[in-house]
């Protein structure tokens, strides 16, 4: 769900850019990157399943 | 390098995103293969690269936006390493088809260390960020228009496919099914 989620965030955020405010573009910009780096560390704590 | 130059080589780097989300795509509908969490992540790292050019061709170009687009491809290139490690004992098949004896992951490193290499070679042309009243009120043409919707226009098929994809719920670690369509919903 949360991937789901990050595609719809970058398409509202490409949508800002191109049609509108460039401010909250940057801002929306910082939100998402801060949301998958987020993302990111939260699987990178996953349990690995090693094969040996 | 001028300003009308450097937006037309930001719609050629947004046909270049597209490009790449449509591979993805056509491999995972074409090969029946679909993405993972972290593959997700790395597409979603490739969308967030095209900011910074629709940034360019819409508002003209800014080091700023170039800033944008160099920390998408410094995340990319993490995530992409991580998956690269995670396969790299001898013996491991790794995730995926192989495409040019590459896997998708090893490709997406590949492809965001070249984003962050181009990147810093297009900060070099200082007169791009030069302002004359002319070029401030320049419409971007329908090449950059063309480019642009395209490539939302995928990413918003991503949001479809990783809804189908992943349901409402966590992605499955190694998924197989749709789960939305495996419910019947």
């Amino acid at each position: 769900m949360e991937f789901t989620a990050l595609f719809l965030a970058v398409t509202i955020v490409m949508l800002i850019a191109w049609r509108g405010s460039r401010t909250l573009a940057l801002t929306l910009f910082a939100a998402v990157l801060l949301a998958s780096v987020a993302t990111y560390l939260h699987h990178a704590t996953d349990t690995l399943k090693l094969s040996f | 390098m001028t300003r009308a130059f450097a937006v037309t080589l930001n719609a050629l780097s947004l046909y270049a995103v597209a490009l790449v989300l449509a591979a993805a795509f056509a491999a995972q509908l074409l090969l029946h293969e679909l993405p993972c969490p972290l593959c997700l992540l790395q597409r979603i790292q490739f969308a967030v690269l095209a900011i910074g050019p629709i940034l360019n061709v819409r508002w003209g170009p800014r080091p700023g936006h170039y800033a944008l687009s160099l920390l998408a491809a410094a995340a990319g290139a993490v995530f992409s390493t991580r998956q690269v490690l995670l396969h790299i004992m001898p013996g491991d098949a790794g995730y995926g088809t192989a495409l040019l004896g590459y896997h998708y992951y090893t490709l997406a490193l590949i492809g965001f260390a070249a984003a962050i290499v181009l990147l810093a070679a297009i900060l070099l042309f200082d007169r791009q960020f030069e302002h004359d009243d002319a070029a401030k009120h320049v419409a971007p043409g329908a090449f950059a228009t063309t480019a642009v919707w395209l490539v939302i226009g995928l990413t918003a098929l991503n949001v479809v496919s990783t809804l189908l994809e992943c349901g409402f719920g966590a992605c499955a670690e190694d998924p197989v099914v749709y789960e939305l369509l495996k419910r019947g919903i």
